[in-house]
């Protein structure tokens, strides 16, 4: 994590049930702005490892979307694990450089609609 | 009897009193003395040179501030068309990040972002193999426009990190590659973001993305990698497939694929 003035940022989204770890993430670069953690994540993901497989997801899908060139914008990626849920989302849609957010929890303890939510929510008071 | 050739000894001999002919040469070196600095709580600038002239600034042994002039220095960021690099942006002054407190969340995010690439960036060009660095001036205050303190760790981490992605790019584009733009007959079919299209329209023959990074006051890393997306779609490419350009052929696309979490990995640091 290389801004650590930013983790109070995420403070936002550590209120989601079954909040586990939540990166902000230059996505040009792939460096980790910030992080915040449960403090009970001691088995979980690093956040360097999920922050850097959350940037070659959007990489992989920004490729993606130059070649269908449908004129449509990547919003978010919900990928369902075994044990958790783990959200990606642009903060801000045109935004140059693209910071990502990343928000990783309990499959077991949360509601997928509403962490949805939460986190559609934060992007949007994050660029208000 | 000894298995190590005569050849060998003098090498190792060699090695053990030239640093820059060690694996890593002067990096490892200089990577020692910033690691000092920091455990010396040493306030100053540690000047280097080598490909380009520069020097990191340190406050109470953690960094504050690099600049080099193979990458751009930190600027004020750009909003509408100076965001596309389409209209000139003055340099912006020094400042203290003061002004950043009142701003919405994403604005005081990229406050903080336009003072940290461009250092990390200047430092990663710093630590290069051909760098040397020259005697640490305490008596230097940093200037004031200077990112939120930063352990030598976490940097030299980062720079790391940013090293391997740049090991797996070798193969298909450097920083100072040149590139130019496809042109096929046809019209092509792409959806490129606004970043992406920034640097297209700027691409002239024998660009290389470190100068479009100089010009469009961006980071040399992520213009590299910029690039190498361009490439990708194909709508860049190296000036050595120059016969595939004139025939209007598809371009020829990089078969590497880079990878963060790869990156991560080589650089050994997935639990840091």
């Amino acid at each position: 994590m290389i801004l650590p003035a930013a983790d109070e940022l995420l403070a936002p989204v550590m209120a989601i049930d079954g909040f586990r770890l939540a990166c902000l993430i230059d996505g040009s670069t792939g460096m980790v702005l910030a992080t915040r953690e449960f403090r009970e994540n001691q088995d979980g993901p690093a956040p360097p490892t999920a922050a850097a497989g959350a940037a070659d997801v959007i990489n992989a899908l920004t490729l993606l979307n130059g070649r269908l060139a449908t004129g449509e914008n990547l919003e978010d990626v919900m990928v369902t694990f075994s044990d958790s849920f783990f959200m990606v989302r642009p903060v801000g849609l045109d935004q140059q450089p693209q910071i990502l957010l990343l928000v990783i929890a309990d499959r077991q303890r949360t509601n997928l609609a509403m962490a949805h939510r939460s986190i559609r929510d934060f992007c949007a008071s994050f660029t208000s | 009897m000894s298995q190590v050739t005569k050849r060998t000894r003098v090498q190792r001999l060699a090695d053990s009193v030239l640093p820059g002919r060690t694996v890593g040469g002067y990096a490892n070196l200089i990577e020692a003395r910033l690691r000092k600095l920091a455990a010396t709580a040493s306030t100053g600038l540690l000047p280097l040179s080598g490909h380009g002239d520069g020097g990191i600034f340190f406050r109470g042994g953690r960094v504050v501030y690099a600049e080099s002039t193979r990458t751009p220095t930190p600027v004020r960021r750009s909003v509408g068309l100076a965001a596309l690099g389409l209209v000139a942006t003055e340099a912006s002054p020094a400042s203290n990040g003061a002004e950043l407190v009142a701003l919405p969340s994403l604005e005081r995010l990229f406050g903080m972002l336009a003072l940290t690439e461009p250092t990390i960036d200047a430092i990663t060009e710093l630590l290069s193999s051909e760098s040397r660095y020259a005697k640490f001036r305490s008596s230097d205050y940093p200037p004031a426009g200077q990112m939120s303190p930063l352990s030598i760790e976490a940097v030299l981490a980062e720079v790391e990190r940013r090293r391997q992605v740049f090991r797996q790019l070798a193969p298909v584009v450097t920083a100072d590659s040149p590139v130019v733009r496809f042109a096929p007959r046809d019209p092509p079919s792409f959806q490129v973001t606004s970043s992406q299209w920034a640097l297209l329209v700027r691409t002239g023959d024998g660009s290389t993305p470190r100068a479009l990074a100089m010009a469009l006051g961006r980071s040399v890393f992520g213009t590299t990698i910029e690039v190498y997306r361009l490439l990708a779609l194909g709508m860049l490419v190296v000036p050595g497939h120059a016969a595939a350009i004139t025939s209007g052929q598809p371009a020829p696309r990089p078969a590497e694929v880079m990878s963060f979490i790869r990156a991560l990995a080589d650089a050994g640091g997935s639990n840091a």
